[in-house]
């Protein structure tokens, strides 16, 4: 199948170097301490933020010194094509896990001992790349609830198919069998915190994929600091009058 | 669930007894609705119903099927819901379920009738597509993304709001064929028919807190019922289903009671849903 025509466009039209549109809101689950939607195209993701708060489950209290986070990350019924039943399949455990990693090498977690975060992750709708869009979605949250972090976390992933690095694949893009980076980095301190791959990439081409994805973090990163700036603006305004 | 204070307790409990509740309510009067529809692309149907800090998604999903031998003139509906841990923390893990269920089963009683599919406030005949082979099932799925109380009221007007924006695809049946053959379908994919929805029951809860009952309560309010009565009316004034939650038992005239303000709830709610619904969808179109 041809996934970029010879005129160099994808499937839904974009250029091999163009995401889709991205869609983030501040503040969406009124009883949360934060929250936020993230859309990327027709990928939707939900996240909530609770805490810092006291550690309800004691047993999972390792390390007096440093704030734990908790992630859970589950995915509506009505989010795929077709209708999934089981909630807590691997795939989003390793999921949550991962996002939970991510999550925490971000926040200053030495800063609130004795205390727990809990990051929520609903998937709306899952179009390919849910795992970039849940980590974006959770910075905004984690944002939004004031929680003290060393930079925002941005996460996006790039592809290669038919010997073009593509970036931000779609759920077609993404079933096609190519190669799939998913890179997270914390964008102001330039470092990777997350680095993903499947299938197999020939050394030079991951370097491109690799830079391709990275250049994505950044603009999202822009796209995420204004969002909060328009937020912080609104706030500012509202205190104003 | 809330922790609230003892001094707060007496407060909302004082507060419903004078007809003036911590938000300045009425007993009767229901927080600000906010219905929006189209929101799950890929679905037949979908929307959102926001009331007040409230806030639930409903999908409609039709897949072809085969009617149940017992009712092959009929086709099947399913209603799922879905607690999502971002509206409370201790809906993480397995926590939800319980309550994920007891909603699931109070909106099929109130939407789908009996076990023989009389009297069903979705119209289970119309999505048959050949008596005894094929048929449309549909699958309703709810999700709640943040509660703050009367969670049926707006998991019921959510997927009335779906219903009224699904679109099912019309289908061909191949003429002729053997009774033990399954018929060849056509699924258009231009052509789609609008769902009747106008049967479609609207579910009234009312809370009973101290010595009267309320409309849609918040979390705080739910913490102090005595015991709730959920009741689903249609259009024509019929009552479609009935569930009482809650541990205290009520006196069989006060149930009678509230069934007639419930009918006289609906009423005004069902209008003002109705027209939410035709707003909503006017503004899919445009956009």
């Amino acid at each position: 199948m041809e996934y970029v025509n010879p005129e160099g466009l994808r499937l839904d039209g974009r250029r091999f170097n163009e995401m889709r549109q991205i869609v983030a809101e501040i503040g969406v689950v009124s009883k949360a301490d934060g929250s936020a939607v993230f859309e990327m195209g027709n990928t939707k993701v939900i996240a909530a933020v609770y805490g810092p708060r006291e550690i309800q489950n004691k047993s999972l209290q390792k390390n007096n010194d440093h704030a734990l986070v908790l992630c859970e990350y589950s995915m509506a019924h009505f989010s795929t094509g077709d209708r999934r039943r089981q909630k807590n399949d691997r795939r989003s455990t390793e999921l949550s896990l991962v996002i939970r990693q991510t999550m925490e090498a971000c926040i200053l977690t030495e800063l609130m001992p004795h205390s727990q975060i809990d990051i929520f992750l609903q998937v709306l709708q899952a179009d390919g790349g849910t795992r970039s869009a849940c980590i974006n979605a959770a910075t905004l949250a984690l944002a939004d609830a004031g929680i003290p972090m060393r930079d925002l976390a941005v996460s996006c992933s790039a592809g290669y198919l038919n010997s073009t690095p593509l970036l931000d694949l779609n759920y077609v893009e993404d079933s096609a069998g190519g190669a799939d980076v998913t890179v997270g980095v914390l964008p102001k301190l330039d470092k990777v915190t997350l680095l993903q791959m499947d299938a197999k990439l020939p050394m030079e081409t991951f370097e491109t994929v690799f830079a391709l994805a990275t250049e994505g973090c950044k603009a999202i990163a822009e796209r995420i600091r204004e969002v909060l700036e328009e937020n912080t603006k609104q706030l500012e305004y509202r205190r104003a009058a | 669930m809330v922790g609230i204070s003892l001094g707060e307790q007496h407060f909302i409990k004082g507060g419903i007894a004078q007809d003036l509740r911590t938000d300045g309510r009425k007993r009767l009067t229901y927080r600000p609705i906010y219905v929006e529809t189209g929101v799950i692309a890929h679905a037949n149907g979908s929307a959102r119903v926001k009331i007040g800090g409230t806030d639930v998604i409903a999908s409609v999903k039709a897949e072809i099927g085969r009617p149940s031998s017992l009712q092959p003139d009929k086709g099947k509906v399913a209603v799922f819901i879905d607690c999502s841990p971002t509206a409370e923390p201790t809906f993480g893990g397995r926590g939800g379920e319980e309550l994920s269920s007891e909603l699931a089963l109070a909106l099929q009683r109130c939407l789908l009738g009996g076990k023989s599919g009389a009297g069903a406030g979705i119209n289970l005949s119309s999505l048959l597509i050949k008596e005894g082979k094929v048929c449309w099932d549909l699958y309703i799925d709810g999700l709640v993304i943040s509660s703050d109380g009367n969670l049926l009221d707006a998991l019921g007007a959510a997927i009335k709001a779906a219903l009224t924006n699904t679109a099912i695809p019309k289908v061909n049946v191949s003429a002729e064929m053997a009774d033990d053959e399954q018929p060849e379908i056509d699924i258009s994919d231009e052509e789609y028919l609008q769902f009747d929805t106008s049967s479609v029951p609207v579910i009234v809860t009312l809370t009973k807190v101290g010595t009267h009952y309320i409309v849609d309560a918040t979390a705080e309010e739910e913490s102090q019922m005595s015991s709730a009565v959920s009741i689903s009316v249609n259009r024509v004034g019929h009552i479609c289903g009935l569930t009482k939650r809650g541990g205290s038992g009520l006196d069989p005239s006060v149930i009678l009671d509230m069934i007639s303000v419930a009918k006289h709830v609906t009423e005004t709610l069902m209008n003002k849903l109705d027209s939410d619904i035709s707003a909503a969808e006017a503004r899919e179109e445009e956009s």
